[in-house]
């Protein structure tokens, strides 16, 4: 699971857009497909492939990011292929239950707007450094500091979180293996036994989280870190090219809007 | 903020610290001073407050009772905090807990971001401590991706970055292969070498034949203080610490225990072989 969506080192114009401008598309993005009926939503697909061939990732690179998600885009698709009213396909119903044309390409769509959604997200990530979606973030958060929002804060927090998922994931492999040097056996067993080997990682997991949590909070006072204004290595700046995405963006959401009404 | 000019040392007068109000100190009335350029070693066994000493020096903790000072300014002094710790740099034991940012050079751009310096700046902090840690070609790399020495001068590096003068390193070398040790050492010698001032914390003695002082702590005190042949000449007393003493000083000694007459202000294997060949050239001789 995090390996979902990890940045891939490129040079192509998406990797180069500013984040604060794939961020904000993203999040236009994913408002239009959930609001949009098919014929716009076809057309925001293949806006959405004209973006993935410009970022030059691998299509299946792309696809292989709704994997984790499968199981929730099937429970999906089903939910509204049966229990959708309309004609039906087949002659016979099933407590009730009916397969209908209706169900079908509903359902069909409706999965394809989450697909949207996740594959859309991957794009950003995936041709995202971290660093800079965390400074994308705080960028498009800079709006809200003087309602007392503490942009400087989050942004922190989200980077140390990005940090140290590796090192957590790390420490979760370390403690597991100590129990198994000690006879703990994860695989073998039923649901109550496998519980309860989960609780036995899930509270050491924990100290040793909070321990690292409070020499990592003493580092960073050590290095003169204080909450408030900081400066970083790189400042975002908007190119030409960042200028032009935008007027992309808002000529896709007028576009849609005109199509949709 | 009071700015003192005249005196440039870390001064720590009567120091006692207790980490709750029932226990027994951990730092027992502690005086030392250290002066600018010095390169000091403290050792001592585990527990005996080494690291609670240090973490005094760049107000990390604050004593309960007496007074640590940077350069005149009193770390209970909350407008000086700052200037203190970007004058006292430190590399803790531990470099994974160290390491905040998401990349190399972001990393090392932490501390120069804290002192709001201007980017073009801090680009050039973090380029020159790079280079002088040797890690010019992984400024880009993810700190799970480094080994444990490359983690600990990342961590060198961040602390360079904020030009101090005056970095504690806090047993840098633990978990480092031989090369990876090697690597350190000669990097803070040649830090101290730039004119920063050096503290040392170490079990290893071998690491510190070559400070200026070197101070020896027990149960929170200062045991001794002096030159490394004055602190390893103490051979006796060293061994009732249960610390160690460098291992050629070791031979020497008992080389004499056993009745040879060998000088034992020894430090290092390289004195040693020199000392034990005039021996066997002197029995040759005769």
């Amino acid at each position: 699971m995090y390996n979902w969506g990890q940045y891939v080192p490129g040079n192509s114009i998406i990797h180069r857009l500013d984040p604060r401008i794939k961020i904000l598309s993203v999040i236009v993005l994913s408002i239009l497909i959930l609001r949009v009926d098919v014929n716009a939503g076809l057309l925001l697909s293949v806006f959405m492939i004209a973006v993935i061939f410009m970022s030059r990732l691998t299509f299946q690179r792309v696809i292989s990011s709704l994997k984790p998600f499968i199981v929730f885009f099937i429970l999906l698709f089903l939910l509204h292929f049966l229990f959708t009213e309309g004609t039906s396909i087949v002659q016979f119903s099933f407590f009730g239950l009916s397969i209908t044309h209706e169900g079908f390409y509903r359902g069909l769509y409706i999965t394809w707007q989450f697909m949207f959604l996740v594959i859309s997200a991957s794009i950003l990530t995936m041709t995202t450094v971290p660093s800079d979606l965390v400074s994308g973030i705080e960028g498009i958060l800079k709006p809200l500091r003087p309602l007392g929002i503490p942009t400087h804060d989050i942004a922190i927090m989200l980077s140390l979180a990005l940090r140290f998922v590796p090192t957590f994931l790390g420490e979760v492999d370390r403690i597991k293996k100590a129990q198994m040097a000690r006879g703990a056996d994860f695989k073998k067993g039923n649901i109550i036994k496998k519980i309860k080997n989960i609780t036995s990682l899930a509270l050491p997991l924990v100290l040793s989280s909070f321990r690292k949590a409070e020499e990592t909070a003493t580092a960073m006072e050590g290095r003169g870190y204080k909450r408030g204004p900081r400066t970083y290595l790189r400042n975002l700046r908007m190119s030409s090219t960042d200028y032009a995405a935008l007027v992309l963006i808002v000529v896709i959401m007028a576009g849609i809007q005109f199509i949709h009404s | 903020m009071e700015l003192f000019t005249g005196a440039s040392m870390i001064k720590v007068e009567n120091v006692t610290f207790r980490y709750d109000r029932s226990s027994e100190p951990v730092l027992n009335r502690i005086n030392m001073t250290i002066d600018e350029g010095e390169y000091i070693g403290i050792i001592g066994p585990n527990g005996c407050g080494k690291t609670t000493l240090v973490q005094h020096f760049n107000a990390l903790l604050y004593p309960e009772d007496g007074r640590v000072s940077v350069d005149g300014m009193g770390t209970d002094d909350e407008s000086c905090v700052e200037e203190i710790r970007r004058r006292v740099g430190m590399v803790f034991q531990n470099p994974d807990n160290q390491i905040v940012g998401m990349t190399v050079e972001e990393d090392i751009a932490f501390g120069p971001g804290n002192l709001e310096l201007p980017s073009p700046e801090i680009r050039q902090r973090v380029d020159e401590s790079l280079a002088m840690v040797g890690l010019k070609n992984h400024a880009e790399r993810q700190p799970h991706t480094l080994s444990g020495g490359e983690k600990r001068l990342v961590s060198i590096a961040g602390v360079l970055a904020m030009k101090p003068e005056y970095i504690i390193f806090d047993e840098p070398t633990s978990y480092l292969d031989p090369s990876g040790r090697d690597r350190i050492l000669s990097i803070i010698e040649e830090i101290n070498k730039q004119g920063i001032t050096i503290i040392h914390i170490t079990h290893n003695m071998d690491e510190i034949v070559n400070a200026g002082r070197i101070i020896v702590m027990n149960e929170g005190r200062i045991v001794f203080t002096g030159s490394p042949k004055e602190v390893f000449g103490r051979v006796e007393q060293m061994k009732a610490l249960k610390l160690d003493i460098p291992v050629a000083t070791d031979l020497v000694w008992r080389l004499k225990q056993r009745g040879e007459d060998i000088r034992t202000d020894v430090l290092t294997i390289d004195e040693a072989c020199l000392e034990i060949l005039s021996r066997l050239q002197n029995l040759h001789a005769s």
